[in-house]
């Protein structure tokens, strides 16, 4: 291991190479506790981005269907779900974007969500699935939140941010620091023995997938619990980002409050006064079908239904490709078309959130996006596995082999990198807050964790 | 904007900064959708009789507004109408002007029974199609029975009830 280097007069290589192993020391914690989550991210995202042709695999007998002839409407695929499942409370209608495509009700019952694949040409239903059993929506819950609901959610995105942080240190710790050798910089050097081997696996791949990984890390994070949701109201607060109900924000209420009919409630008599009963009546289900096709809607919409009195039809679609996305809102009692939100008026942040998800998700492109995405997804496996490797060749077996710590001093531009890393991303700055507090209260004071951790 | 920017005493601007997001967050504006594409939905007002009786005339209007204000021109308005049990026999009558934004007919229905209006109105792009549903007379047993097919659990209906 390095000596220490503690002198008050510092020459100027010395400062250098103090503050190289304090970004290296970053570098080292910072991937040894984010690489597993790096990794799970990689796996589960290599999966996901094939949704859609493992979907149509798996889910073939619920997707397909056979035309002939017209579609039945609706009201009366959705009577029939009704009749089949008497007490549940259907949520929402998905019409199939095309001719060979079932049309879907998403139902509650029994506290569970279910989805009922319908023949539009029968009127039958095909089946249903539980979407507690959908596969590629636990590999989603897993990628996103690790499946443990919101706590799960922040340590993703921790991790998402930290790897910023792993992308700088590692940027600043692979420039050349001699003359420029392009050999171990950009291309591996295959004979020089293990060591070199492993050194370069690490650190060509990742330079080369910096760029990509970046991208996912950045794409991803909008759509994180805490930093995206304030992102996006801070965007949409703006006029710049998704409208209202896009994404944050609620849905608009009817705008019909007064002279709704009421249901009388006893049978046999009419309970209430015959005004009571006299007034608009919800729009039907098919109404809203013809108005989606009126407005051109993308046809792989869903119509969610109003919950309450006050409610509005919503009409969203979220195709592979950001052009297409529509949320339309509609008023349950006249039809009258509420807001009609789609790519092109979204803000400026908006429309780059939106074409950052859909390249994110590798739908923007089809299967060029989903390879190069892939390939970023397996370079990420394979630099958080080759660092992990560097560090279990290198480890003394008496403590964790980290490069001594240096006095903040030593490191000014660093901490105001980091800092501002901290403020760009707050959960970073926590934990920063937490690290500096584990420092002062734990580590300094414990012998044991001193020389192990290397302070 | 919610973000601050700190110097100096780094490390307490820093916390307060943190915290400040972690408690307080941002929130949405209520205007915020002013900010973007913003629809002019019609909205109509239906005049309708206290009581109405079958076999003699009943004056049914609709006031067309857009953004509180009467329509002046509409591109076109429809009232169709059917009984419940009789969908096959929709009629359509085109109402005539009365006043600014407000279009009625005088309709007369034949038999007792629950009725359906379906007012069809445009200007522009904003259309909209709301049905009103109105009682004739007495209502028969199987229509009242209709009316309370869609009722939710009975003792639930009654909590909610207002």
């Amino acid at each position: 291991m390095e000596t220490v280097i503690n002198t008050t007069t510092k020459s100027d290589a010395q400062q250098k190479s103090s503050l190289y192993r304090a970004v290296w020391r970053w570098h080292f914690y910072a991937g040894i506790i984010v690489a597993p989550f790096l990794i799970i991210l990689a796996v589960t995202g290599s999966i996901y981005l094939f949704k859609p042709q493992i979907e149509q695999v798996i889910y073939q007998d619920l997707f397909e269907v056979t035309p002939q002839g017209d579609k039945i409407p609706a009201s009366q695929q959705i009577e029939e779900v009704k009749r089949l499942y008497p007490d549940a409370v259907i949520s929402k209608y998905r019409p199939g974007e095309n001719a060979t495509r079932s049309s879907e009700v998403g139902l509650t019952v029994n506290d569970q969500s279910l989805t009922v694949f319908m023949d539009p040409y029968t009127g039958k239903s095909i089946g249903e699935l539980n979407n507690e059993d959908r596969i590629m929506d636990k590999i989603e819950e897993f990628h996103g939140e690790l499946m443990i609901g919101i706590i799960g959610d922040r340590i993703v995105e921790l991790a998402a941010c930290w790897t910023i942080v792993l992308m700088v240190t590692g940027l600043y710790l692979w420039l050349p620091r001699k003359k420029p050798n392009m050999s171990s910089v950009l291309y591996m050097r295959w004979n020089k023995g293990r060591s070199i081997l492993a050194r370069d696996l690490h650190v060509v791949p990742a330079f080369w997938i910096t760029a990509g990984m970046l991208f996912l890390v950045m794409t991803g994070l909008p759509w994180s619990g805490f930093w995206g949701t304030q992102f996006q109201t801070i965007a949409t607060n703006s006029g710049a980002g998704y409208p209202p109900s896009v994404w944050v924000g609620n849905a608009p209420v009817s705008t019909v409050t007064k002279d709704i009919a009421e249901v009388p409630w006893a049978a046999e008599t009419l309970d209430v006064p015959v005004s009571e009963v006299q007034g608009f009546i919800p729009v039907s289900i098919d109404d809203v079908v013809q108005i989606a096709n009126r407005e051109g809607v993308h046809p792989s919409y869903t119509v969610f239904l109003p919950k309450e009195a006050t409610g509005v039809y919503t009409l969203s679609a979220f195709p592979p490709k950001a052009e297409d996305e529509i949320t339309m809102h509609i008023d349950q009692y006249s039809g009258a078309v509420l807001t009609d939100y789609r790519f092109d008026h979204y803000g400026f942040i908006g429309q780059v959130v939106a074409l950052g998800i859909t390249l994110h998700k590798g739908t923007q492109f089809g299967l060029i996006n989903q390879l190069a995405s892939l390939l970023i997804c397996l370079g990420i496996i394979l630099v958080a596995i080759s660092g992990f490797y560097l560090w279990l060749k290198r480890k003394p077996r008496k403590s964790m082999g980290a490069p001594k710590s240096t006095s903040i001093k030593n490191m000014k531009l660093f901490l105001v990198v980091l800092i501002g890393l901290g403020i760009l991303f707050p959960l970073v700055g926590l934990s920063l807050i937490v690290i500096f507090l584990m420092d002062v209260l734990l580590i300094k004071r414990i012998p044991f964790l001193k020389r192990f951790l290397h302070v | 904007m919610c973000s601050n920017k700190g110097d100096g005493t780094l490390k307490k601007v820093f916390l307060i900064t943190i915290f400040g997001l972690l408690l307080g967050g941002c929130s949405l504006k209520e205007d915020a959708a002013e900010l973007y594409l913003q629809e002019q939905p019609l909205h109509a007002e239906v005049v309708l009789p206290e009581r109405i009786t079958s076999e003699e005339p009943v004056p049914i209007k609709v006031i067309l507004t857009q953004y509180g204000k009467k329509v002046e021109e509409v591109d076109s308005v429809e009232f169709e109408m059917w009984k419940h049990d009789d969908t096959n026999h929709a009629t359509v009558e085109q109402p005539s002007e009365l006043e600014e934004g407000t279009y009625g007919i005088n309709k007369t229905f034949e038999r007792d029974g629950l009725y359906y209006i379906k007012i069809h109105a445009s200007k522009g792009n904003a259309i909209i199609m709301p049905k009103v549903q109105i009682v004739v007379g007495e209502l028969s047993k199987s229509e009242l029975e209709y009316l309370q097919k869609d009722l939710p659990e009975k003792e639930e209906g009654h909590d909610h009830h207002h």
